[in-house]
Order: structure tokens, then C-alpha cells, then sequence
């Protein structure tokens, strides 16, 4: 395996590092801060062509490969960690089961414009009942003929409130279902815009990290959805859920990486500076072995995430991968990201240093898009089939 | 090209209502410590005061250009009276302020007499061969270069405030005044000023100040950087500020000391909430004593200051207020 | 309009710049520089016609002009010399000159105005930008924060101590550029893959007297600034006092 990025990639990646230094960084504490989305570099990645860098050029995107887009969710995430989970649910969750499950009509009509980053995605699975268990979706949705009808509602949902375009998932109505409860065969996905009758967004979640994501709930009252925008065929939904999350989670692995990288960068920068008895407590053997424990977990990390991306891009089975990666990276930041607090001390505690930040956002990572049970699950599912 | 004809140094004074501004002073100072031998002459646009105050400060005589098309400053009039004089003095070197007219007059000049130029001097001195000797910083003040000019005359350059003081004047100091009628031929003059608008109406004169209050981002907003007003006016002083304060619309850019605005060299510099990018030091860094605040103990600010406080600026300001009232 | 932007290579402003660290410091195009050429390209946005790039340098100053064509310039010049680094501001400018007539060859159109960077990040001078218009013998103004055309030539907006100017100047013309109110956009990722693929022309200039007339004896570090005191006392209060003293005892105040 080759993880080398060709010429192109680097410089392109080089590009965002570029941009990220110069926009993104300086504003993480105060988006943070804020509980302000960043829309700033919402708009100034689209410009860049980043919202859909590896879709194909006829759909809005950049043509490059999902290797560097991993690489560009890691680099976001160690300046903002907010700002990479931007892109990857509005990329690896919206996008890309519309490329992947979408009519060629459903592709032109919706994944050029997220793709060209003229519209936000969002990602609808998750409700009130129905977290890791998926199959006890309440939202319904009802063939009406010519049109479907959702009803129920979906929680915890990334860029809600700024989306102009969801996949949600949905049982579809059967009248015998109170004897025969609904399973993951009667999901179905669904594209419902911005404005659909029926629908909206509602409530911000205060949470504890990733603090300017807008993470809010969805609203499905008697919601008129065109035939049209079932997304793949019916019955297959929880199908698209899964393999989108598996992406998903590589692309929030990577994230954990970059929140885990950028703890680390910072925590060698103050280091150096801070001085006790005398000396930068960079120069202490515990301070310099504790951060090459860190950094060399990290990048054991980052490699199980390329071999994940990897895997995906030349279309082999990457589930366990994926999960395999999301699952050491995200505890990997965590701990990381907790260790760098302890480094620097009363003002790793401080909110006017990153460093609470980075421990407030590492711990997202090993809940969302599956957590680390959901991964264990995964894994011991796929060791169980193979071994 | 017989360097022995030329002998005299022009200084091309900056005047402010008819006053030579303080670098222009200096410049006399610097002329007469490499005159060589030759003398001082002062260059005065249509002011007979700014000739008379020149010669006070040191000059052995003046030129005062007079004419109709020596209003507002418009280089490629300026320069080709300088360069009409220059060519009827002969002299070795032509000295003016690094200030944004004389940055803009010196290549000029330089040009039409195809001669060589440098910007932005900060020392003068003489080789063995009669040469001067320019020092010019680069990158921001972190390096020094020594450059000459010597296979052609004159040998101009734009100084840089603070860089040699002025003399003490000697009032009533007696030297020749020269009248001098100049007509700039319509061809060389290639800028029409078609308006000149003021936009800022105060009068900030940072290069005089002795006492500079400065603030940078570490205010935190435009109320809290007016409140070093109050300081400024204990100490007689003028308000300075770094770029990303003026850049959020705090102050306007008529305060802005540091490489994209000012080079100041004032006795006393406070620095509150200034963290010490180069770009600002390089404006400031020949203060005669630095005092810098700032909550960031590792600020590179204190790397120059002479005295630092490490806290935040908007606590130590009142205290610093009141504990300098007390001893006045 | 067909506009030329004149650019530098320079040591990144933003890293820590020494005398002993100069040459490994990272290149950039000077700051100034990209203000002239997203004015410029601002300038063609609006009123039609092509940006072109120049610099004079060896291949190391590809990357700078291929960066320039991924932010609004659609064709770039390499004037070769290898002996650029040794050019005072008047070789550079005669250079220039004579480079600028193959270059207007080359595209087939003259150039109706020529941007500059009002100064270099690294020397600082702001001389190239007149001294070229001297040689070309075309009017220049400096400090421009905004360029419009008018009949027969354009009309520019010159920040000064107080305010601006409004100066007219025939064309073609030399304008040096000072930083504007906006910042130079980013590439794309498209812009950049272009860029990539772009050829950089290269031009070769003889000039006969292009000597420099200053020269440059020695480069030193300046004597450093004794550091001073830090107080960081229990209390800001009981900090500032001391300071005060300190300052007092000075005789500062």
C-alpha cells in the first residue's frame, strides 16, 4: 500500500493547509466560543471547490481522489474541529449516497449544487428512540400515489439548521404493522429539501463540544415528498445508511486525528515556551516521551484511516475498516487530547488556550456516526463471518 | 565623471504650514556629519520661514524653489525642480525624509539624473574614498546592510526618522537664501491631481511625539482602546496603534506605527496589548525606552521592551494612570 | 485592459527572518505584490482584457508564477537572468523595461498599465516601480488603492498621510500598490490544477548598461536590544507599581 499523495494532491492539500492557517485557526476559539457556525469558511471552502472535491467534475466536484479528501477532513479538524465535521457530513453523508444510490436525474438535480458547494447537505437517521438501534425508527413515510408523506422527527442532525438538502430515512408505511413490527427491511431514503410543505428544523443542541456545528432536530408533519425522491430502491434503506455511515466514519476518524494532531502541535509549541525550575518544560524527559507516545499512537491511527480510505476509493469492502479506524482514532484523540490538558496545566484548563477545546471535541468523535460500541459491533461482526 | 565637482549635499526639506518637520532637521544633521568639506544646502518649496529654520538647525545656506506649480505635492514636479537645481549645484549627495513624499521623490529624482539611490537609510557615514556610507535595514530591521554609491554622483537617499538627532538650533544663525523661479516643462509632468480629499481631519504627527501610547488587539475593542486617550494626555503624548487595531476600525490609520505605517523613534513608547510582530517593531524598535504590556508572558513585545508588565492591558492601564499622577 | 503585474520572489515575511536563516526561509510572492495582482485581476473583472505576470529570476520563481495563475492572472513571464539576485532597483527596472517590449511581442498587445507592490517585503526600497516608469518614460503614481479607467488613460485613487488623491494619469502607466481594503482571494482547487498544467513562458533580456549603481558592502544582524525587566508580581496591581517605579527611576516620565 502506498499512501504517497501525487504532486497534484499535495498541492492542493498544501492549498487548504494555506487557507485553514489563515481563516479556520484563527477563528476556532471564537466559533467555539460563539456557538457560531463558521460560515465564513463554509463559504470560502465552497469557492475552493472543497464541498465536493471528490465527486466527478460532471457533478459539481473537483475529480480528486477520496484519499486527499480524508486528508483534507484531518487538516480542517486540526485547526477547527467544527469546521471539518462541516464538510464531512455535508460530503461523506449527503453527497454521497445521492452519487452512489441517486437517479442520473437526482444527481443533476441535487448533487450539483451541494458538490459545486453552492448548497449545505445534512444527514437525517439518528431520532429520539432510535440511536445506534436503527431499526426502531418511528418517522414514517406513505405512499400517496403520486407523492409521499413523512411524519416523525430525527435528532442530533449536523448543519441542520444552514442544510438545504437532506437524505433521511424513513419505514415505509405498512397497514400491518402493529403485528408484524417494522424491521431494517422497511427503511427507505429520501431527499427532502429546505421548504418542503410539512417539514423544518428545530432547536440548537447545546453540546459539550464542536460547539458551532448546527446540530438541531427535524420535523416531519404530514410532509409532501415527491415520488421521485426516494432515494434508492424501497426497502433498501438501511442498506444506504450503513454503507454511507461507513464512509462517514472515515471521514470522522480523520477528524479525530486532526483534533489528536492539533493537541499535539500545540502542546509542543507551549512546551517549549512554558517555563518551570528553570526550564521549558519541553526539556523534561516525561513531557517529551509523553508526546511521543501520543504522536506515534497517532499516527498508527492515521495509517488504520488510510488503509480504511484506501479501501473505499478502490471499492474493496471497507466496513471494518472503517470501523477499525473510527474506533482507535476517536479513543486515540480522546486520550490524547485529555493528556495534552494534564501537559500544560492550569492553563490547559483555561478556556483562553485550545487545549479544553480539543478535549471537549475529541469526545464527540467516539460517539457520532456509530460509537465505539456500534465499531466493536462491526468488528466482531466481520470477525466472526471471516475468522 | 569627476567626483572633485561635486562637493555639496542638498537637503530637500518636508514642510508642515511652512516648517521643516522634524526628519527634515535631521536630515540637516546627517548632511553636515558627511558634508565632507562641501556645504549644506537646504531645499525649501516657496517657504523663505523653512529656509531660515534650516539654516538654524545647521544648514550653510538655502534654496527656496518658487513658482506656481508647487502646490500640493506632485512628485514629477518636485523631482524635476530638484533635479534642475541638482544640476546647477552639482552636489554629492541629495538627502529628504523617508517619509511617503520622500520615498516617492527619491527614485525619481534618481532617475532623472541617472543617478544612484537608496531608501530608507538609518545611518550615514563616510568611507576612506569620500563615499557615504547608507545603512538600510532589510527584513524588518532583523538585518543591517551597508551600501555605497560609488561610481556615479549624487548619491540620494530618503533617511529614516530618529536615526540622527537634530542639532540644537542657534537661533538667528546667518546664511545666504537663494530665490529660485523653477517652470517645470509640461512634458514632464505625467500625474495629473485631479482631487486631493482629507480624510482624516485630526492632526497626528507620530514622528514628533516624544511620548507614544500605543495599543494593539489585546484592547479588545474601540471603547477600550479610547481609554489610553487618558494616558496620552497625562503624558502629553500621541495614541499609536499596530495594524489589526487599526484594521478593526478602532483608530484610523493616521496612527499606525510599524511597517505598513509609521517609523517612530518618540523618547517613551508604551505598547499595550501589543504582541511584537515584526512588522510592528520594525516602526517602533528605536524608541528610547519601551514599556510593554500584555497578558502573554511569552509575547515577543518583551523581548524589546524595557520594562514589561505581563497582564492584561485593560487592568494595568488604570493603575499605570493613577500611579503616574502621583508622582507628577 | 491589458494589465502587467510585476512580481518578486521574497523570504516569507511571516517566519522569523535572519541573517543566518535567510536563504531557508520559504518563498513567497511579495505581499504588496499580491495586493497589485488581485487588484489587477479585480481590474480585468471589471472591465475586460488579461493579466499578465513577470518576474525576474531563475526557475526557482516557476512556483511564484504558477501561483499567481491559480489568483487571476492568465499568462506568466519568466524573465531569465541568472545573475537577478546582484541587480540594484534601476538594473531591475531596465531590465523590466526591455523585457516588457518581448513580453508585448510575445502577447501581441501592448500594455495599457503596469502594477507593482508599492515595496518589497525584504528590502523595502519602493524604487523598481518608479525608476521602471522612468524608463519606459510613462507617468507613475504610488501608494494606489484603486485603479479606474477613463478616456485615454486611467483614473487612481492615491492613499496619503491625510486622506487620498484622485490622480489621472494617460496610459500606458505605472502604478505602485498599497495595500487595499480586501485581501487577495485564495486559489481554487481548479484554478490551481490549471495553473499547474500552465506553461510560463521564459524571456531572455540583454541590456548593456544595466549595472547596478549601489552596491552592498556587508550584511550584519543589528546590535541586539538588551533585554529589560519582566514583572509578573502576585497582582497586577502590585506589577504596574513596581513598573511605574522602574520607569520613574529612569527618569522617563
Amino acid at each position: 500500500m502506498n499512501f504517497h499523495f501525487n504532486e497534484e494532491e499535495q498541492e492542493i492539500l498544501d492549498m487548504l493547509h494555506d487557507y485553514a492557517v489563515k481563516e479556520v485557526a484563527p477563528r476556532a476559539h471564537e466559533i467555539d466560543e460563539e456557538e457560531r457556525f463558521p460560515q465564513e469558511a463554509r463559504e470560502g471552502l465552497a469557492e475552493m471547490g472543497m464541498m465536493g472535491m471528490y465527486f466527478p467534475e460532471e457533478y459539481g466536484g473537483a475529480g480528486l481522489s477520496y484519499l486527499s479528501y480524508i486528508a483534507v477532513c484531518e487538516e480542517l479538524a486540526v485547526h477547527c474541529a467544527t469546521t471539518s465535521v462541516v464538510l464531512s457530513a455535508h460530503e461523506s453523508l449527503c453527497c454521497w449516497p445521492i452519487f452512489k444510490y441517486g437517479t442520473e436525474e437526482q444527481k443533476q438535480k441535487y448533487l450539483t449544487p451541494l458538490a459545486s458547494g453552492e448548497k449545505l447537505g445534512a444527514f437525517g437517521l439518528t431520532e429520539p428512540g432510535a440511536g445506534t438501534d436503527a431499526a426502531m425508527q418511528k418517522t414514517v413515510a406513505k405512499d400517496e400515489g403520486d407523492h409521499w408523506v413523512l411524519n416523525g422527527s430525527k435528532v442530533f442532525i449536523t448543519n441542520a439548521q444552514y442544510a438545504d438538502t437532506f437524505v433521511v430515512f424513513a419505514m415505509v408505511y405498512r397497514p400491518d404493522y402493529k403485528e408484524r413490527p417494522y424491521t431494517n427491511k422497511d427503511i427507505s431514503a429520501f431527499i427532502v429539501e429546505k421548504g418542503f410543505e410539512g417539514f423544518s428544523v428545530q432547536g440548537h443542541e447545546m453540546k459539550m463540544g464542536i460547539r458551532g456545528s448546527s446540530t438541531c432536530s427535524l420535523y416531519f408533519d404530514n410532509c409532501i415528498v415527491p415520488k421521485e425522491n426516494l432515494l434508492g430502491e424501497q426497502g433498501k434503506g438501511f442498506k444506504i445508511a450503513m454503507t454511507t455511515l461507513d464512509g462517514g466514519r472515515i471521514g470522522i476518524a480523520a477528524q479525530a486525528v486532526g483534533i489528536a494532531q492539533g493537541a499535539i502541535n500545540e502542546t509542543v509549541a507551549y512546551t517549549k515556551e512554558r517555563v518551570q525550575f528553570g526550564k521549558p518544560i519541553w526539556k523534561f524527559q516525561n513531557t517529551q516521551f509523553q508526546l511521543a507516545d501520543m504522536q506515534a499512537k497517532v499516527d498508527a491511527a492515521r495509517l488504520l484511516i488510510y488503509r480504511a480510505a484506501q479501501a473505499k476509493q478502490d471499492g474493496e469492502a471497507h466496513s471494518h475498516l472503517a470501523a477499525m479506524a473510527k474506533l482507535v482514532a476517536s479513543e486515540t484523540a480522546s486520550d490524547v487530547a485529555r493528556r495534552c490538558v494534564q501537559l500544560v496545566g492550569g492553563n490547559g484548563y483555561s478556556r483562553e488556550y485550545p487545549f479544553e477545546r480539543h478535549m471537549r471535541d475529541a469526545k464527540i468523535t467516539e460517539i457520532y456516526e456509530g460509537t465505539s460500541e456500534v465499531q466493536r459491533m462491526v468488528i466482531a461482526g466481520w470477525l466472526g463471518a471471516t475468522k | 565623471m569627476d567626483f572633485a565637482e561635486y562637493k555639496d549635499i542638498l537637503v530637500v526639506l518636508e514642510l508642515d504650514e511652512g516648517k521643516p518637520v522634524n526628519v527634515s532637521l535631521e536630515n540637516i544633521a546627517a548632511a553636515k556629519a558627511v558634508a565632507n568639506g562641501g556645504k549644506v544646502i537646504a531645499v525649501a518649496v516657496a517657504s523663505e520661514e523653512g529656509a531660515k529654520v534650516a539654516i538654524e538647525y545647521g544648514a550653510d545656506s538655502a534654496i527656496v524653489i518658487e513658482g506656481d506649480q508647487f502646490g500640493t505635492y506632485n512628485g514629477d514636479v518636485l523631482a524635476d525642480a530638484v533635479a534642475q537645481i541638482a544640476a546647477e549645484v552639482k552636489p554629492a549627495a541629495i538627502f529628504t525624509g523617508a517619509t511617503a513624499t520622500g520615498k516617492d521623490l527619491v527614485p525619481r529624482v534618481a532617475a532623472k539624473l541617472a543617478a544612484g539611490a537608496v531608501a530608507d537609510a538609518t545611518g550615514v557615514k563616510l568611507d576612506d574614498a569620500g563615499n557615504i556610507v547608507f545603512t538600510v535595514p532589510a527584513y524588518a530591521g532583523n538585518v543591517l546592510t551597508d551600501v555605497v554609491i560609488d561610481t556615479v554622483r549624487p548619491q540620494i537617499a530618503s533617511i529614516r526618522g530618529g536615526s540622527v538627532p537634530k542639532a540644537e538650533p542657534e537661533a538667528g544663525k546667518a546664511g545666504e537664501i537663494v530665490k529660485k523661479g523653477i517652470t517645470v516643462a509640461d512634458d514632464q509632468i505625467r500625474i495629473k491631481i485631479k482631487e486631493t480629499v482629507k480624510e482624516i481631519t485630526e492632526s497626528v504627527n507620530l514622528e514628533e511625539a516624544e511620548v507614544i501610547v500605543a495599543g494593539g488587539r489585546g484592547m479588545g475593542s474601540a471603547e477600550n482602546f479610547m481609554k489610553l486617550q487618558e494616558l496620552a494626555d497625562l503624558m502629553g503624548g500621541v495614541i499609536g496603534c499596530t495594524r489589526p487595531a487599526m484594521e478593526s476600525g478602532w483608530i484610523s490609520r493616521a496612527h499606525q506605527v510599524g511597517q505598513s505605517g509609521k517609523i517612530v523613534a518618540p523618547k517613551l513608547y508604551f505598547a499595550f496589548g501589543i504582541s511584537g510582530a515584526t512588522q510592528h517593531v520594525s516602526g517602533m524598535i528605536g524608541s528610547g525606552y519601551i514599556v510593554a504590556i500584555n497578558k502573554d508572558e511569552d509575547a515577543p513585545i518583551f523581548d524589546v521592551a524595557d520594562v514589561g508588565i505581563v497582564g492584561n492591558a485593560l487592568d494595568v492601564l488604570p493603575i499605570m494612570i493613577e500611579e503616574i499622577k502621583k508622582l507628577k | 485592459m491589458e494589465i502587467l503585474v510585476c512580481i518578486k520572489q521574497v523570504p516569507d515575511d511571516s517566519e522569523d527572518i535572519r541573517l543566518d536563516n535567510v536563504d531557508k526561509v520559504t518563498r513567497v510572492v511579495n505581499a504588496f505584490d499580491t495586493y497589485a495582482l488581485e487588484m489587477a485581476a479585480r481590474c480585468k473583472e471589471a472591465n475586460g482584457g488579461s493579466v499578465t505576470v513577470a518576474t525576474i529570476g531563475d526557475d526557482s520563481a516557476v512556483t511564484e508564477l504558477k501561483s499567481c495563475l491559480a489568483v487571476g492572472a492568465q499568462k506568466a513571464f519568466l524573465i531569465k537572468d541568472p545573475a537577478f539576485a546582484e541587480y540594484d532597483s534601476v538594473a531591475k527596472a531596465k531590465i523590466l523595461a526591455a523585457a516588457i517590449g518581448k513580453i508585448e511581442e510575445a502577447n501581441g498587445a501592448k500594455f495599457d498599465i503596469i502594477f507593482c507592490g508599492k515595496e518589497a517585503t525584504d528590502f523595502a526600497k519602493g524604487m523598481v516601480g518608479i525608476q521602471l516608469a522612468s524608463e519606459l518614460g510613462v507617468g507613475v503614481t504610488t501608494d494606489v488603492v484603486a485603479v479606474d479607467p477613463v478616456d485615454g488613460g486611467v483614473s487612481v485613487k492615491q492613499e496619503t498621510e491625510t486622506g487620498y488623491n484622485v490622480i489621472e494619469m494617460a496610459t500606458p502607466c505605472v502604478v505602485t500598490i498599497q495595500k487595499p481594503d480586501y485581501d487577495p482571494r485564495y486559489p481554487t482547487i481548479k484554478s490551481k490544477m490549471a495553473a499547474r498544467k500552465a506553461t510560463i513562458n521564459e524571456v531572455e533580456v540583454a541590456v548593456d548598461d544595466a549595472g547596478s549603481l549601489t552596491k552592498v558592502l556587508k550584511l550584519y544582524e543589528p546590535p541586539k536590544k538588551q533585554a529589560g525587566i519582566k514583572i509578573q508580581e502576585e497582582t497586577v496591581a502590585d506589577s504596574t507599581i513596581r513598573a511605574v517605579a522602574i520607569m520613574a527611576e529612569a527618569k522617563v516620565l
